[in-house]
Protein backbone atom coordinates (compact mmCIF):
# COMPACT_ATOMS: atom_id res chain seq x y z
CA UNK A 1 0.00 0.00 0.00
CA UNK A 2 1.65 3.58 -0.57
CA UNK A 3 0.14 6.53 1.18
CA UNK A 4 1.07 9.66 -0.53
CA UNK A 5 0.99 12.65 1.56
CA UNK A 6 0.32 15.83 -0.84
CA UNK A 7 1.95 18.92 0.75
CA UNK A 8 -0.66 21.25 1.91
CA UNK A 9 -1.02 24.64 -0.23
CA UNK A 10 -3.21 27.81 0.19
CA UNK A 11 -5.30 26.69 -2.82
CA UNK A 12 -8.60 28.21 -3.99
CA UNK A 13 -11.38 25.80 -4.03
CA UNK A 14 -13.29 25.27 -7.67
CA UNK A 15 -11.33 24.85 -10.50
CA UNK A 16 -7.87 24.37 -7.88
CA UNK A 17 -9.61 21.53 -6.02
CA UNK A 18 -10.33 19.34 -9.64
CA UNK A 19 -6.87 20.22 -10.98
CA UNK A 20 -5.41 18.65 -7.22
CA UNK A 21 -7.73 15.87 -7.29
CA UNK A 22 -6.63 15.23 -11.07
CA UNK A 23 -3.07 15.42 -10.23
CA UNK A 24 -3.69 13.31 -6.82
CA UNK A 25 -5.62 10.81 -9.55
CA UNK A 26 -2.88 10.28 -11.81
CA UNK A 27 -0.16 10.86 -8.70
CA UNK A 28 -2.04 7.10 -7.44
CA UNK A 29 -2.19 6.01 -11.30
CA UNK A 30 1.83 6.62 -11.32
CA UNK A 31 2.25 4.16 -8.29
CA UNK A 32 0.35 1.43 -9.24
CA UNK A 33 1.43 1.31 -12.84
CA UNK A 34 5.16 1.73 -12.88
CA UNK A 35 5.64 -1.94 -12.67
CA UNK A 36 4.16 -2.97 -15.65
CA UNK A 37 4.28 -2.24 -19.55
CA UNK A 38 0.45 -2.33 -20.46
CA UNK A 39 -1.20 -1.08 -17.64
CA UNK A 40 -1.82 2.01 -19.68
CA UNK A 41 -4.86 0.26 -21.82
CA UNK A 42 -6.43 -0.18 -18.84
CA UNK A 43 -9.48 1.96 -18.67
CA UNK A 44 -10.01 4.46 -16.03
CA UNK A 45 -12.79 5.48 -13.73
CA UNK A 46 -13.27 7.98 -10.79
CA UNK A 47 -16.09 8.48 -8.92
CA UNK A 48 -15.94 11.73 -7.13
CA UNK A 49 -17.77 12.43 -4.33
CA UNK A 50 -16.13 15.72 -3.80
CA UNK A 51 -18.31 18.60 -5.83
CA UNK A 52 -15.34 20.09 -7.72
CA UNK A 53 -17.65 22.48 -9.63
CA UNK A 54 -16.02 25.97 -10.58
CA UNK A 55 -17.21 28.45 -8.81
CA UNK A 56 -15.36 31.49 -9.78
CA UNK A 57 -13.26 33.55 -8.34
CA UNK A 58 -15.05 34.11 -4.93
CA UNK A 59 -13.05 35.46 -2.49
CA UNK A 60 -15.92 36.12 0.50
CA UNK A 61 -17.58 33.69 2.28
CA UNK A 62 -17.56 29.79 2.49
CA UNK A 63 -19.02 27.80 -0.58
CA UNK A 64 -18.16 24.57 0.73
CA UNK A 65 -18.51 23.21 3.99
CA UNK A 66 -15.92 22.65 6.25
CA UNK A 67 -14.26 19.21 6.24
CA UNK A 68 -12.74 15.81 5.01
CA UNK A 69 -14.08 14.16 1.93
CA UNK A 70 -13.34 11.44 0.08
CA UNK A 71 -13.59 9.60 -2.91
CA UNK A 72 -13.08 6.27 -4.44
CA UNK A 73 -11.73 5.66 -7.77
CA UNK A 74 -11.07 2.20 -9.58
CA UNK A 75 -9.56 1.63 -12.94
CA UNK A 76 -8.78 -2.22 -14.82
CA UNK A 77 -5.84 -3.30 -16.01
CA UNK A 78 -6.56 -6.45 -17.79
CA UNK A 79 -5.20 -8.94 -14.71
CA UNK A 80 -6.42 -6.33 -11.72
CA UNK A 81 -8.89 -4.09 -10.72
CA UNK A 82 -6.62 -1.04 -8.82
CA UNK A 83 -8.05 0.99 -6.51
CA UNK A 84 -7.29 4.52 -4.94
CA UNK A 85 -8.98 6.43 -2.67
CA UNK A 86 -8.72 10.73 -2.67
CA UNK A 87 -9.33 12.82 0.66
CA UNK A 88 -9.38 16.47 0.77
CA UNK A 89 -9.61 18.04 4.11
CA UNK A 90 -10.89 21.30 3.30
CA UNK A 91 -11.67 24.61 5.55
CA UNK A 92 -12.54 27.93 4.47
CA UNK A 93 -12.40 27.01 0.86
CA UNK A 94 -9.18 26.50 1.11
CA UNK A 95 -7.58 22.55 0.83
CA UNK A 96 -5.56 22.21 3.73
CA UNK A 97 -4.36 18.52 3.08
CA UNK A 98 -3.95 15.97 0.00
CA UNK A 99 -4.47 12.06 1.08
CA UNK A 100 -3.75 9.48 -1.95
CA UNK A 101 -4.16 5.89 -0.89
CA UNK A 102 -3.77 3.32 -3.29
CA UNK A 103 -4.02 -0.75 -3.40
CA UNK A 104 -1.93 -1.08 -6.32
CA UNK A 105 -1.52 -5.24 -6.24
CA UNK A 106 0.70 -5.08 -9.49
CA UNK A 107 3.71 -2.94 -6.92
CA UNK A 108 2.58 -5.85 -4.27
CA UNK A 109 3.14 -8.47 -6.81
CA UNK A 110 6.49 -7.14 -7.38
CA UNK A 111 7.40 -7.04 -3.94
CA UNK A 112 6.02 -10.71 -3.51
CA UNK A 113 8.72 -12.01 -6.39
CA UNK A 114 11.65 -12.64 -4.53
CA UNK A 115 9.28 -14.61 -1.73
CA UNK A 116 6.86 -16.38 -4.01
CA UNK A 117 8.77 -16.32 -7.66
CA UNK A 118 11.41 -18.82 -7.84
CA UNK A 119 13.04 -17.43 -11.21
CA UNK A 120 12.12 -15.52 -14.96
CA UNK A 121 13.79 -16.47 -17.62
CA UNK A 122 12.73 -14.51 -21.24
CA UNK A 123 12.02 -15.65 -24.70
CA UNK A 124 11.58 -19.81 -23.77
CA UNK A 125 11.27 -21.34 -27.58
CA UNK A 126 11.05 -24.89 -25.97
CA UNK A 127 11.85 -28.30 -27.70
CA UNK A 128 10.21 -30.27 -29.98
CA UNK A 129 8.16 -32.63 -28.75
CA UNK A 130 9.21 -35.91 -30.29
CA UNK A 131 12.94 -35.12 -29.31
CA UNK A 132 12.26 -35.22 -25.78
CA UNK A 133 11.30 -38.61 -24.13
CA UNK A 134 7.86 -37.86 -22.91
CA UNK A 135 4.72 -40.34 -22.15
CA UNK A 136 2.34 -37.39 -22.30
CA UNK A 137 1.89 -33.82 -22.67
CA UNK A 138 -0.23 -31.48 -20.17
CA UNK A 139 -1.60 -28.07 -21.53
CA UNK A 140 -4.99 -26.54 -22.59
CA UNK A 141 -7.54 -29.19 -22.19
CA UNK A 142 -8.30 -30.76 -25.64
CA UNK A 143 -11.76 -29.89 -26.85
CA UNK A 144 -14.92 -32.44 -27.67
CA UNK A 145 -18.10 -32.64 -28.67
CA UNK A 146 -20.25 -29.55 -28.81
CA UNK A 147 -17.13 -27.19 -28.66
CA UNK A 148 -15.74 -28.58 -31.96
CA UNK A 149 -18.84 -28.66 -33.71
CA UNK A 150 -20.04 -25.20 -32.85
CA UNK A 151 -16.01 -23.70 -33.91
CA UNK A 152 -16.52 -25.84 -36.92
CA UNK A 153 -19.76 -24.62 -37.78
CA UNK A 154 -18.09 -21.22 -37.23
CA UNK A 155 -15.44 -21.37 -39.37
CA UNK A 156 -17.60 -22.74 -42.14
CA UNK A 157 -19.71 -20.03 -42.07
CA UNK A 158 -17.14 -17.99 -42.07
CA UNK A 159 -15.65 -19.58 -45.25
CA UNK A 160 -18.93 -19.53 -47.39
CA UNK B 1 13.71 -56.33 -17.74
CA UNK B 2 10.46 -57.81 -19.10
CA UNK B 3 8.29 -54.55 -20.13
CA UNK B 4 4.41 -55.31 -20.23
CA UNK B 5 2.29 -53.28 -21.85
CA UNK B 6 -0.20 -50.72 -19.21
CA UNK B 7 -3.72 -51.24 -20.27
CA UNK B 8 -5.02 -47.47 -21.95
CA UNK B 9 -9.09 -46.65 -21.46
CA UNK B 10 -9.82 -44.07 -23.48
CA UNK B 11 -13.63 -42.20 -24.02
CA UNK B 12 -14.89 -38.75 -23.92
CA UNK B 13 -16.46 -36.97 -20.88
CA UNK B 14 -17.13 -33.44 -19.69
CA UNK B 15 -16.09 -32.01 -22.17
CA UNK B 16 -12.70 -33.64 -22.83
CA UNK B 17 -10.79 -36.86 -23.88
CA UNK B 18 -10.05 -38.81 -21.08
CA UNK B 19 -7.30 -41.65 -20.74
CA UNK B 20 -6.57 -44.23 -17.56
CA UNK B 21 -3.34 -45.75 -18.02
CA UNK B 22 -3.15 -48.67 -14.94
CA UNK B 23 -0.45 -51.41 -14.99
CA UNK B 24 -3.33 -54.29 -14.84
CA UNK B 25 -6.69 -54.09 -17.03
CA UNK B 26 -9.47 -52.22 -14.85
CA UNK B 27 -12.77 -54.41 -14.12
CA UNK B 28 -15.60 -54.23 -16.37
CA UNK B 29 -17.47 -53.24 -12.89
CA UNK B 30 -14.81 -50.88 -12.15
CA UNK B 31 -15.14 -48.69 -15.60
CA UNK B 32 -19.32 -48.98 -15.07
CA UNK B 33 -18.60 -46.93 -11.79
CA UNK B 34 -15.86 -44.94 -13.19
CA UNK B 35 -18.26 -43.56 -16.00
CA UNK B 36 -21.25 -43.18 -13.75
CA UNK B 37 -19.38 -41.58 -10.95
CA UNK B 38 -18.26 -39.27 -13.47
CA UNK B 39 -21.97 -38.72 -15.39
CA UNK B 40 -23.10 -38.00 -11.84
CA UNK B 41 -20.54 -35.16 -10.97
CA UNK B 42 -21.18 -33.84 -14.79
CA UNK B 43 -25.68 -33.85 -13.63
CA UNK B 44 -24.33 -31.93 -11.00
CA UNK B 45 -21.92 -29.40 -12.06
CA UNK B 46 -22.47 -28.92 -15.47
CA UNK B 47 -23.94 -25.82 -16.99
CA UNK B 48 -23.92 -27.72 -20.45
CA UNK B 49 -26.50 -29.51 -19.05
CA UNK B 50 -30.43 -28.66 -19.19
CA UNK B 51 -30.47 -31.19 -16.90
CA UNK B 52 -27.63 -30.44 -14.25
CA UNK B 53 -27.94 -28.85 -10.50
CA UNK B 54 -26.40 -25.75 -11.11
CA UNK B 55 -28.88 -25.03 -14.51
CA UNK B 56 -31.75 -25.94 -11.93
CA UNK B 57 -30.54 -23.59 -9.78
CA UNK B 58 -29.11 -20.86 -12.36
CA UNK B 59 -33.48 -21.23 -13.44
CA UNK B 60 -33.99 -20.02 -9.90
CA UNK B 61 -34.45 -23.72 -8.17
CA UNK B 62 -35.13 -24.07 -4.40
CA UNK B 63 -32.10 -25.23 -2.05
CA UNK B 64 -31.35 -28.64 -2.77
CA UNK B 65 -29.10 -31.00 -1.12
CA UNK B 66 -25.29 -30.62 -1.49
CA UNK B 67 -23.69 -32.57 -3.93
CA UNK B 68 -20.45 -35.17 -2.76
CA UNK B 69 -17.95 -32.50 -3.69
CA UNK B 70 -19.62 -28.93 -2.83
CA UNK B 71 -18.10 -28.34 0.49
CA UNK B 72 -14.55 -29.30 -0.73
CA UNK B 73 -14.64 -27.40 -3.80
CA UNK B 74 -16.24 -24.30 -2.68
CA UNK B 75 -14.33 -24.02 0.32
CA UNK B 76 -11.04 -24.14 -1.88
CA UNK B 77 -13.11 -21.05 -3.76
CA UNK B 78 -13.30 -19.13 -0.95
CA UNK B 79 -9.55 -18.88 -0.82
CA UNK B 80 -8.97 -18.53 -4.22
CA UNK B 81 -11.10 -15.86 -4.45
CA UNK B 82 -9.82 -13.76 -1.76
CA UNK B 83 -6.07 -14.73 -2.86
CA UNK B 84 -6.83 -13.13 -6.97
CA UNK B 85 -8.95 -10.24 -5.18
CA UNK B 86 -12.12 -11.40 -6.68
CA UNK B 87 -10.98 -12.15 -10.11
CA UNK B 88 -11.09 -16.28 -9.49
CA UNK B 89 -15.23 -16.68 -8.62
CA UNK B 90 -17.50 -19.55 -9.19
CA UNK B 91 -20.26 -17.36 -10.17
CA UNK B 92 -18.89 -16.94 -13.69
CA UNK B 93 -20.93 -18.98 -15.10
CA UNK B 94 -23.40 -15.67 -16.62
CA UNK B 95 -20.43 -13.98 -17.44
CA UNK B 96 -18.70 -16.62 -19.77
CA UNK B 97 -22.03 -17.04 -21.40
CA UNK B 98 -22.64 -13.61 -21.94
CA UNK B 99 -18.77 -13.54 -23.90
CA UNK B 100 -20.15 -16.58 -26.36
CA UNK B 101 -19.43 -19.81 -24.26
CA UNK B 102 -22.86 -20.75 -23.42
CA UNK B 103 -24.19 -24.17 -22.94
CA UNK B 104 -25.44 -23.98 -26.63
CA UNK B 105 -21.74 -22.98 -27.89
CA UNK B 106 -23.29 -19.85 -29.57
CA UNK B 107 -19.74 -18.24 -29.73
CA UNK B 108 -21.50 -14.88 -29.44
CA UNK B 109 -20.27 -11.95 -28.01
CA UNK B 110 -22.29 -9.96 -25.81
CA UNK B 111 -20.12 -7.91 -23.71
CA UNK B 112 -18.31 -7.97 -20.63
CA UNK B 113 -19.38 -8.04 -17.38
CA UNK B 114 -18.67 -8.61 -13.31
CA UNK B 115 -20.12 -11.17 -11.63
CA UNK B 116 -21.29 -11.05 -8.21
CA UNK B 117 -18.47 -10.33 -6.05
CA UNK B 118 -20.68 -11.04 -3.02
CA UNK B 119 -20.73 -14.86 -3.95
CA UNK B 120 -19.96 -15.77 -0.59
CA UNK B 121 -23.22 -14.47 0.53
CA UNK B 122 -25.01 -14.93 -2.52
CA UNK B 123 -24.26 -18.89 -2.22
CA UNK B 124 -25.42 -20.72 0.69
CA UNK B 125 -23.63 -24.52 1.26
CA UNK B 126 -23.97 -24.67 4.93
CA UNK B 127 -25.80 -27.84 6.60
CA UNK B 128 -25.69 -30.14 3.44
CA UNK B 129 -27.84 -27.89 1.74
CA UNK B 130 -26.66 -25.77 -1.59
CA UNK B 131 -29.03 -22.24 -2.00
CA UNK B 132 -28.51 -19.28 -3.59
CA UNK B 133 -30.30 -16.18 -2.43
CA UNK B 134 -30.22 -14.64 -6.35
CA UNK B 135 -29.98 -17.08 -9.26
CA UNK B 136 -26.63 -17.28 -11.00
CA UNK B 137 -24.92 -19.69 -12.85
CA UNK B 138 -22.17 -21.74 -11.33
CA UNK B 139 -18.84 -22.96 -13.14
CA UNK B 140 -16.56 -24.67 -11.17
CA UNK B 141 -13.94 -25.14 -14.03
CA UNK B 142 -11.22 -23.49 -11.57
CA UNK B 143 -10.82 -26.60 -10.30
CA UNK B 144 -13.56 -29.02 -11.11
CA UNK B 145 -12.05 -30.97 -13.59
CA UNK B 146 -8.94 -31.26 -10.81
CA UNK B 147 -11.53 -32.59 -8.20
CA UNK B 148 -13.11 -35.47 -10.70
CA UNK B 149 -9.59 -36.55 -11.29
CA UNK B 150 -9.22 -37.01 -7.41
CA UNK B 151 -12.38 -38.57 -7.34
CA UNK B 152 -11.84 -40.83 -10.21
CA UNK B 153 -8.34 -42.12 -8.87
CA UNK B 154 -9.53 -43.01 -5.39
CA UNK B 155 -12.31 -45.08 -7.25
CA UNK B 156 -9.59 -47.25 -9.22
CA UNK B 157 -6.62 -47.01 -6.73
CA UNK B 158 -8.37 -50.28 -5.00
CA UNK B 159 -8.37 -52.29 -8.10
CA UNK B 160 -4.93 -51.40 -9.31
CA UNK B 161 -1.91 -53.34 -8.11
CA UNK B 162 0.92 -50.99 -9.82
CA UNK B 163 1.61 -47.60 -11.33
CA UNK B 164 -2.21 -45.83 -12.53
CA UNK B 165 -2.73 -42.37 -14.58
CA UNK B 166 -5.53 -40.38 -14.46
CA UNK B 167 -5.43 -37.80 -17.49
CA UNK B 168 -8.41 -35.52 -18.37
CA UNK B 169 -6.46 -33.80 -20.86
CA UNK B 170 -4.33 -30.77 -18.70
CA UNK B 171 -5.19 -32.32 -15.65
CA UNK B 172 -3.48 -35.53 -14.52
CA UNK B 173 -2.59 -37.84 -11.75
CA UNK B 174 -0.30 -40.14 -10.92
CA UNK B 175 0.38 -43.00 -8.32
CA UNK B 176 2.49 -46.07 -8.48
CA UNK B 177 5.65 -44.39 -10.40
CA UNK B 178 6.64 -42.07 -12.06
CA UNK B 179 5.72 -40.21 -15.66
CA UNK B 180 7.62 -37.99 -17.84
CA UNK B 181 5.21 -35.24 -19.03
CA UNK B 182 6.05 -32.73 -21.60
CA UNK B 183 4.95 -28.92 -20.40
CA UNK B 184 3.16 -27.76 -23.99
CA UNK B 185 4.15 -24.50 -25.89
CA UNK B 186 0.81 -22.73 -25.62
CA UNK B 187 1.64 -21.07 -29.45
CA UNK B 188 3.30 -24.22 -30.88
CA UNK B 189 1.57 -27.87 -29.94
CA UNK B 190 4.28 -29.70 -31.18
CA UNK B 191 6.90 -27.84 -28.77
CA UNK B 192 7.11 -28.31 -24.96
CA UNK B 193 8.81 -25.74 -22.81
CA UNK B 194 9.91 -28.35 -20.29
CA UNK B 195 9.81 -31.47 -18.66
CA UNK B 196 8.63 -32.52 -15.25
CA UNK B 197 8.33 -35.61 -13.93
CA UNK B 198 5.21 -36.69 -11.62
CA UNK B 199 5.44 -39.44 -9.14
CA UNK B 200 2.37 -39.76 -6.64
CA UNK B 201 1.37 -36.03 -7.05
CA UNK B 202 -1.03 -34.51 -9.72
CA UNK B 203 0.33 -32.05 -12.62
CA UNK B 204 -2.89 -29.79 -13.98
CA UNK B 205 -2.26 -27.32 -16.83
CA UNK B 206 -4.49 -24.59 -17.90
CA UNK B 207 -3.76 -22.71 -21.50
CA UNK B 208 -6.03 -19.77 -23.14
CA UNK B 209 -5.03 -21.28 -26.25
CA UNK B 210 -8.35 -24.01 -27.23
CA UNK B 211 -11.21 -23.06 -25.52
CA UNK B 212 -11.08 -19.94 -27.51
CA UNK B 213 -13.25 -18.10 -29.61
CA UNK B 214 -13.96 -14.65 -31.38
CA UNK B 215 -11.97 -11.63 -30.62
CA UNK B 216 -8.96 -12.58 -28.03
CA UNK B 217 -11.82 -14.18 -26.43
CA UNK B 218 -11.18 -17.54 -24.52
CA UNK B 219 -12.35 -19.21 -21.07
CA UNK B 220 -10.16 -17.77 -18.56
CA UNK B 221 -12.29 -14.24 -17.49
CA UNK B 222 -11.38 -12.33 -14.92
CA UNK B 223 -14.88 -12.56 -12.42
CA UNK B 224 -14.40 -8.02 -11.55
CA UNK B 225 -14.82 -7.16 -14.82
CA UNK B 226 -15.70 -10.04 -17.53
CA UNK B 227 -12.64 -9.66 -19.46
CA UNK B 228 -10.08 -12.54 -20.65
CA UNK B 229 -7.09 -12.48 -19.04
CA UNK B 230 -3.65 -11.07 -21.34
CA UNK B 231 -0.84 -11.52 -19.89
CA UNK B 232 -0.52 -15.24 -18.60
CA UNK B 233 -0.48 -17.87 -21.65
CA UNK B 234 -0.04 -20.76 -19.46
CA UNK B 235 0.42 -22.41 -16.28
CA UNK B 236 1.26 -25.65 -14.79
CA UNK B 237 0.91 -26.60 -10.94
CA UNK B 238 2.08 -29.08 -9.40
CA UNK B 239 0.65 -31.01 -6.05
CA UNK B 240 -0.39 -33.81 -4.13
CA UNK B 241 -3.80 -33.53 -5.49
CA UNK B 242 -5.08 -32.80 -8.46
CA UNK B 243 -7.75 -29.96 -7.33
CA UNK B 244 -5.39 -28.19 -5.39
CA UNK B 245 -3.12 -28.58 -8.56
CA UNK B 246 -6.19 -27.23 -11.03
CA UNK B 247 -7.04 -24.27 -8.72
CA UNK B 248 -3.64 -22.61 -8.32
CA UNK B 249 -3.36 -23.51 -12.02
CA UNK B 250 -6.41 -21.06 -12.52
CA UNK B 251 -4.61 -18.85 -9.56
CA UNK B 252 -1.81 -18.57 -11.09
CA UNK B 253 -3.92 -16.45 -13.83
CA UNK B 254 -3.87 -13.72 -11.18
CA UNK B 255 -1.91 -11.47 -9.09
CA UNK B 256 -1.98 -13.75 -5.80
CA UNK B 257 -1.57 -16.93 -7.61
CA UNK B 258 1.95 -17.28 -6.76
CA UNK B 259 0.78 -16.31 -2.91
CA UNK B 260 -1.65 -19.07 -2.96
CA UNK B 261 0.97 -22.07 -4.38
CA UNK B 262 3.28 -20.71 -2.15
CA UNK B 263 0.54 -21.52 1.13
CA UNK B 264 -0.14 -24.67 -0.11
CA UNK B 265 2.63 -25.90 -0.96
CA UNK B 266 2.51 -25.83 -4.53
CA UNK B 267 5.13 -26.29 -7.39
CA UNK B 268 4.27 -24.27 -10.46
CA UNK B 269 5.58 -22.93 -13.78
CA UNK B 270 3.76 -20.09 -16.13
CA UNK B 271 4.29 -18.58 -19.44
CA UNK B 272 3.21 -15.05 -19.95
CA UNK B 273 1.97 -13.71 -23.41
CA UNK B 274 5.63 -11.97 -24.30
CA UNK B 275 6.84 -15.50 -23.49
CA UNK B 276 8.65 -15.73 -20.57
CA UNK B 277 8.92 -18.27 -17.88
CA UNK B 278 8.69 -17.99 -14.30
CA UNK B 279 8.59 -20.44 -11.81
CA UNK B 280 8.14 -21.27 -7.98
CA UNK B 281 11.09 -20.81 -5.71
CA UNK B 282 10.62 -24.84 -4.99
CA UNK B 283 10.28 -25.73 -8.86
CA UNK B 284 11.71 -29.42 -9.83
CA UNK B 285 10.69 -28.75 -13.48
CA UNK B 286 13.00 -29.42 -16.08
CA UNK B 287 12.76 -26.18 -18.49
CA UNK B 288 14.14 -25.74 -21.91
CA UNK B 289 15.95 -22.23 -22.66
Amino acid sequence: MIRTTAVPRQLRVGAAAASVLGIAVLAGCAGTTTSTDDAGSGTSSTDQAVDTTDTGSSSGSATYTDGTYSADGSYATPESVETISVTVTLADDIITAVEVTGNPTKSESEQYQSQFIGGIQDAVVGQDIDEISVSRVAGSSLTSGGFNEAIDAIKAEAAA
Amino acid sequence: MAVVADARWTFSAIGTAWQIQTATPLPPGVRRSVTELIDAFDRDWSRFRADSLVTALAAGGAAVTSPPDTAAMLDAYVELSAVTAGAVNPLVGDALARRGYDADYGFVDHGPGPSPQDWTTQLDWSGGRLAMSTPAMIDVGALGKGRLVDRVLAEIAPWVDGRIVVDASGDLAVRGGPERVGLEHPYDPRRAIGVWEVTDAALCASATNRRAWGDGLHHVLDARTGQPVRTIAATWALAADAMTADAVATALFFDGGPELAHRWDVQWVRMTTDGRVEWSPNCKAELFS
